[in-house]
C-alpha cells in the first residue's frame, strides 16, 4: 500500500516536473519571440524630460517654453542619462539632453535647421545652449579655488570638450609651479556637470596627489544647498540660482558651456528637425502625433 | 565576612537595576525613533500645510512645484499610489495563496524541502534589481507587447510590486497554512470530505488570520516601495490620474517615486523642500492606517476564533450569506467593466460565455474532477512563480556573469562606472551595514529582553510593541527623508557613512526586536524558573540561563537585519551616498554602495550596460548568500533544539 502511494507522488512528482519544464519552454519562446517582434507603436509622441528640480528642465522651460507649462503627459526622468536611455528603448520619445549624453544609441534633433554640435554653440547659432556654474561659499579659497582655476584652464577645457560640452574660449595654460595642496575638496551637484568634474578631479589628483577628492551627482538643487550649508566646498549646477537661494553668499563660477540636444529614437523617420516652435507645441501637448508634424 | 556580602550583594543589586534601567532605555528607543520621525515630518512638513492649507494640499488635482504659480496638489499621487498597490494585490494575491497552499498541503516533502526556503530567499532580492530588471526588460517587453507608445506604466509597476510582494505573502500565509492543527485536517478526511473540499473548507478559513496578515504585509510593502517603481512607472510630470481610470498602460507617479525624484535637486528650506515632507507624512499616515487596519483585522479574527460558536453572530447567517453574494455580484460587475474598457465588447462576451459553460459544467462534474481542476490551478500558480523569478534571476545571471571577474570586485570604477569594478562600492555596503548592525543589535536585542523579560504583557508593552510595529511598516524612504531631515541637515553629518549607518539601524530595528522576541519565547519557562530556584538574580538568569540556547535565533535575526540593510537604497540616497571611486576613511564622509551604484549606473549612464548586469548580479549573490546563512542556521538551529 505504501510502496503504491509513494509510487503514486513519485509520478506525480515527475508529471509536475516535465509540466514545469515544458511551460517554461514554451514561455521563454513565446517571451523572446515577443521581444524581437518590431512594433508600429512609434507614432504617437511620448514626451520625455526632467524632473522639476532639475537645472537642465529650469532652462528648458524657461528658453524653450517661454515658461508656458508642459504637458501633462511629460514623463520625468531624474538624469539626463535616464532621458537619454529611455529615448534609445522607446519607438516614439522624444527627449532633451546635455551635448556631452548623444551618442549613436539616439537620433539628435536639427532645431532651426542647425545641427547640434558644439562648433555651432560657440558659434552662438545653435538656440539652444547655457552656462554651467560652480558656485562656492565666499570668495573661493584653497583646493577649491586652483580646482576652479584649473577647470577654467586651457587643460580642464580640454576635459570639458572631452566629455562633448562646450569649452570657454581664450584660457590660459593651468600652473602648479610651487603651490602644494592637501586635505580634502568635496564638489556634489548637477548630474550634467558632473562628468566633467569627476575626470577633472581624476587628473588634479594627480598634480596634488596630497589631495583627497569626492565628486558626487544629486543634482543642482543639492549641491547648492550643500555649499550653502558647508557640507561641500564647491557645489555644481546646471543653472543659475533660484531666489530661495540668493543672499546666502554664494559666488559662481562659469566653468564651461552647454547645448541642449534634441533627441528621438534612431528608428524615428518622421523628423530630421523641428522650428523652435514646433519644439514647443510638442512640449506643450498640441502636437500628439509624429504624423501630424509634417501637416 | 557579613560585610563584604553584604557589599557584594548590594553592588549585585545595583547591577541588577542598572541592567533593567538600560533594557528598559533601549526599549523605548523604537518609541523614540517613531516619534521623532513623525516629528521631523511634520516639523518640515508644516510650512507647507499653513501656506496651502491641508486639505488643498490633499485634494488639489496638480502636483507642479516649480510652476508659476507652483501647484500642490497630492491628490493624483495619492491616488496613484493607490492604484498601483491594488494592481500589484491583483496579481499577487491569486498567485500567492495558491503558491502557499501548494507548498503547505500539495508538495511532498522533498518539494516542499526545496521550493519553501528558495521562496524564503526570494524575498530578499533587493528592489533596486526588480527595478533594474523592470527597467531594462519588462518595460520594452510591454510596450513592443502591446503596442503601446511607452512600456513606462501602471502596468508594468504593479507587475513588479506583485512579483515581489509574491515572496513575502507566500512565506507568511504557508507559515499560517501549516499551522493549523492535524486533527482539523483529520477529521474532515475521516468525515468523507476529500483532500480539495478539506482544503477550501476546513484548512483555508482556520487559516485565514495569517493569510490576511499575510496579505496586509504585500500591501505594506508595496505602498512604501520606491526604487522599482520609480524606474518603471513612467512619472508624468504633474502626476496623472489615468484616463479612463482603468487604463493600465497609462503612465502613473507615485508618492514614493514623487520623493525618490525630487528630493534630490530640491532646494532646501523652500517651499517645495516642504512639500515633499508633506507628501512623506501622507505615505506615512496611509501605511499607519494599514497597519492599524490589519491589527483591528486579526484581533477580530483571533476573537472569533476563540469565542467560537459560544458568541451570537452579530450578523444572522442568512444575512452574510446575502452580503457575501451581493459583494461577489458587485467585484464580478466592477471586472466586466474593466475588462470591456480594456478589451473591448467582444472578447468579454466570449470570456462571459466560458465562465458560464465552466459554472455549470463545474456543478455537473463529479468531486474528484473538481478536485483535480482545483489542483492543477494551484499547480500553476506556483509554477507560474517560478517562472516570473526564474526569467529574472536568469535575465540577471547571464546577463552579469560575463562582467565578473577579479578586476571587478577589486578595482574601482573608471569612465563613470561603465568601466573598470565595484570596489568602493562592496567595501561601502559592508561599512554601511556594519555600522547598522552594530547600532541596532544592542538597542534591539535589549529592547526584545525588555519586553519579554522584565514585564507583563500590560500598557506598557503594549505601546512599545505598537512602536516597533509602526517603525516595521515605516516606507524606507521615509526613513531616508527623516535622516535627511535630523542627521544631515540638523545635526550637521552632512551626507556621511555615519548618517547611512544610523538611518538603516533603525530601519532594521523593529526586524531584530522581532526575532530576538520570538527566540527568547522559544526558552522553556521552566529553565528560568530552576535557575531562580538556585538563588541566581534576574540578570544572571538572562546572561547564563536565557541567552546561550536563543543566540542562534537573534544572530538569525540580525543576520536577516544585515541582509536587508545590505539591499536597501532609499534610505542611504539622501543622508550617506555618492556615485564616486571613494572610500572613506572617516564616519563623517560620504560613501559609495552596491544598490546605489547599481540605480545610478541604471538610470544615468548610458553604455554601461554590462556593469550593470555586473553589479545587479554581485549585489543578488551577496544579500541571497546573507539570506542563505539565515535560513541554514534557522533550520539547524529549530532541529537541534529540542526540550
Amino acid at each position: 500500500m505504501i510502496t503504491i502511494y509513494q509510487q503514486k507522488e513519485k509520478q506525480k512528482a515527475g508529471m509536475m516536473i516535465i509540466s514545469i519544464i515544458v511551460i517554461l519552454a514554451l514561455s521563454t519562446i513565446w517571451f523572446s519571440g515577443c521581444v524581437q517582434q518590431q512594433g508600429q507603436s512609434g507614432e504617437a509622441i511620448v514626451l520625455i524630460g526632467r524632473d522639476s528640480t532639475s537645472g537642465t528642465r529650469e532652462f528648458f522651460w524657461t528658453y524653450v517654453m517661454g515658461k508656458a507649462n508642459f504637458s501633462a503627459s511629460l514623463l520625468e526622468k531624474n538624469s539626463n542619462g535616464a532621458v537619454q536611455q529611455t529615448v534609445a528603448q522607446t519607438p516614439g520619445a522624444i527627449g532633451y539632453v546635455g551635448l556631452g549624453y548623444v551618442d549613436s544609441t539616439v537620433k539628435a534633433l536639427k532645431i532651426n535647421n542647425i545641427s547640434a554640435n558644439v562648433q555651432n554653440v560657440l558659434a552662438g547659432t545653435y538656440p539652444i545652449s547655457r552656462d554651467l556654474y560652480m558656485f562656492t561659499k565666499g570668495n573661493a579659497t584653497g583646493p577649491a579655488k586652483e580646482f576652479i582655476l584649473y577647470l577654467q584652464s586651457t587643460e580642464g577645457q580640454a576635459i570639458v570638450t572631452q566629455e562633448g560640452f562646450v569649452p570657454l574660449q581664450n584660457t590660459a595654460h593651468y600652473n602648479t609651479s610651487g603651490k602644494t595642496l592637501s586635505g580634502t575638496l568635496t564638489i556634489s551637484g548637477s548630474t550634467t556637470v558632473l562628468p566633467i568634474a569627476d575626470k577633472a578631479a581624476t587628473s588634479f589628483k594627480i598634480l596634488y596627489p596630497g589631495l583627497t577628492i569626492t565628486v558626487t551627482g544629486g543634482g543642482s538643487g543639492a549641491g547648492i544647498s550643500a555649499v550653502s550649508q558647508g557640507t561641500a566646498d564647491i557645489g555644481m549646477s546646471s543653472r543659475d540660482l533660484q531666489t530661495s537661494e540668493q543672499g546666502k553668499g554664494l559666488v559662481k563660477y562659469i566653468i564651461g558651456k552647454d547645448g541642449i540636444a534634441i533627441i528621438v529614437n534612431p528608428q524615428n523617420t518622421y523628423a530630421e528637425g523641428l522650428t523652435l516652435a514646433q519644439l514647443k507645441s510638442i512640449y506643450l501637448g498640441d502636437i500628439t502625433n509624429w504624423k501630424d508634424l509634417s501637416k | 565576612m557579613v560585610k563584604i556580602f553584604h557589599l557584594s550583594w548590594k553592588g549585585s543589586l545595583l547591577k541588577e537595576k542598572g541592567m533593567k534601567t538600560l533594557f528598559f532605555l533601549s526599549a523605548i528607543s523604537a518609541i523614540i525613533v517613531i516619534f521623532s520621525i513623525i516629528f521631523f515630518l511634520f516639523r518640515d512638513a508644516y510650512p507647507i500645510f499653513q501656506k496651502e492649507g491641508v486639505v488643498d494640499f490633499l485634494i488639489g488635482m496638480r502636483w507642479y512645484p516649480t510652476g508659476q504659480p507652483p501647484l500642490y496638489g497630492a491628490f493624483p499621487l495619492i491616488v496613484d499610489t493607490l492604484l498601483v498597490t491594488l494592481g500589484a494585490m491583483l496579481i499577487a494575491i491569486p498567485l500567492s495563496i495558491g503558491s502557499a497552499i501548494f507548498i503547505a498541503e500539495l508538495a511532498t516533502p522533498r518539494m516542499k524541502a526545496i521550493i519553501k526556503p528558495a521562496i524564503e530567499l526570494l524575498a530578499g532580492i533587493p528592489s533596486v534589481v526588480f527595478g533594474f530588471f523592470g527597467l531594462i526588460v519588462l518595460v520594452t517587453w510591454l510596450q513592443i507587447t502591446f503596442d503601446v507608445p511607452t512600456g513606462e506604466s501602471w502596468l508594468a509597476g504593479s507587475i513588479l510590486l506583485g512579483i515581489m510582494a509574491i515572496p513575502t505573502i507566500t512565506s507568511v500565509a504557508e507559515d499560517a497554512i501549516s499551522s493549523v492543527p492535524r486533527e482539523y485536517k483529520e477529521g474532515s478526511l475521516a468525515v468523507g470530505a476529500t483532500r480539495w473540499q478539506t482544503i477550501s473548507k476546513i484548512v483555508v478559513p482556520s487559516a485565514i488570520s495569517g493569510i490576511t496578515a499575510a496579505i496586509i504585509l504585500g500591501i505594506g510593502r508595496a505602498i512604501g516601495e520606491t526604487m522599482a517603481v520609480m524606474m518603471v512607472c513612467g512619472n508624468p510630470t504633474y502626476g496623472l490620474i489615468p484616463n479612463p481610470i482603468t487604463n493600465v498602460f497609462a503612465p502613473i507617479k507615485t508618492l514614493t517615486a514623487t520623493l525618490g525624484i525630487e528630493m534630490g535637486e530640491v532646494a532646501t528650506g523652500s517651499d517645495h523642500y516642504s512639500a515633499l515632507f508633506g507628501l512623506a507624512l501622507i505615505l506615512l499616515i496611509i501605511t499607519l492606517i494599514v497597519n492599524i487596519l490589519a491589527t483591528l483585522i486579526l484581533g477580530r479574527l483571533k476573537e472569533k476564533q476563540r469565542s467560537g460558536s459560544k458568541r451570537l453572530p452579530i450578523i444572522s447567517f442568512e444575512l452574510a450569506k446575502k452580503i457575501k453574494q451581493s459583494l461577489y455580484l458587485f467585484i464580478g460587475i466592477v471586472i466586466i467593466i474593466i475588462l470591456l474598457m480594456a478589451v473591448g465588447i467582444i472578447p468579454v462576451i466570449c470570456i462571459l460565455i466560458i465562465i458560464a459553460l465552466m459554472y455549470y459544467s463545474l456543478k455537473k462534474i463529479s468531486i474528484k474532477i473538481k478536485q483535480k481542476i482545483a489542483f492543477s490551478i494551484i499547480s500553476l500558480s506556483i509554477i507560474i512563480v517560478i517562472i516570473f523569478l526564474g526569467i529574472i534571476l536568469a535575465y540577471i545571471v547571464t546577463n552579469g556573469v560575463g562582467a565578473l571577474s577579479w578586476e571587478f570586485l577589486t578595482t574601482g570604477p573608471s569612465n563613470l562606472g561603465r568601466s573598470g569594478g565595484i570596489f568602493p562600492s562592496i567595501i561601502g555596503t559592508l561599512y554601511l551595514v556594519a555600522g547598522a548592525i552594530a547600532i541596532s543589535l544592542p538597542l534591539g536585542v535589549g529592547a526584545a529582553i525588555f519586553l519579554h523579560e522584565y514585564t507583563k504583557e500590560g500598557i506598557v508593552t503594549k505601546i512599545i510593541r505598537a512602536g516597533a510595529d509602526l517603525l516595521n511598516g515605516t516606507p524606507s524612504i521615509v526613513f531616508g527623508l527623516f535622516g535627511f531631515a535630523f542627521f544631515v541637515l540638523y545635526l550637521k553629518f552632512g551626507f556621511s557613512l555615519l548618517a547611512g549607518q544610523i538611518t538603516l539601524a533603525f530601519m532594521i530595528l523593529p526586524t531584530i526586536i522581532r526575532t530576538t522576541e520570538e527566540a527568547l519565547k522559544s526558552v522553556p519557562q521552566s529553565l528560568r524558573e530552576g535557575s531562580y530556584a538556585l538563588g541566581a538574580t534576574k540578570w544572571q538568569t538572562i546572561r547564563k540561563v536565557v541567552l546561550p540556547p536563543a543566540a542562534p535565533g537573534i544572530l538569525t535575526g540580525a543576520i536577516l537585519g544585515i541582509g536587508r540593510a545590505a539591499g536597501e537604497t532609499a534610505p542611504i540616497l539622501f543622508t550617506a551616498v555618492v556615485f564616486s571611486n571613494f572610500i572613506p576613511s572617516s564616519l563623517l564622509q560620504p560613501v559609495n554602495a552596491l544598490p546605489y551604484h547599481l540605480f545610478t549606473l541604471a538610470t544615468s549612464i548610458p553604455g554601461s550596460k554590462e556593469n550593470q548586469a555586473g553589479t545587479a548580479l554581485v549585489l543578488l549573490l551577496l544579500v541571497i548568500g546573507i539570506y542563505l546563512i539565515a535560513i541554514l542556521l534557522r533550520n539547524r538551529f529549530r532541529k537541534n533544539m529540542k526540550w
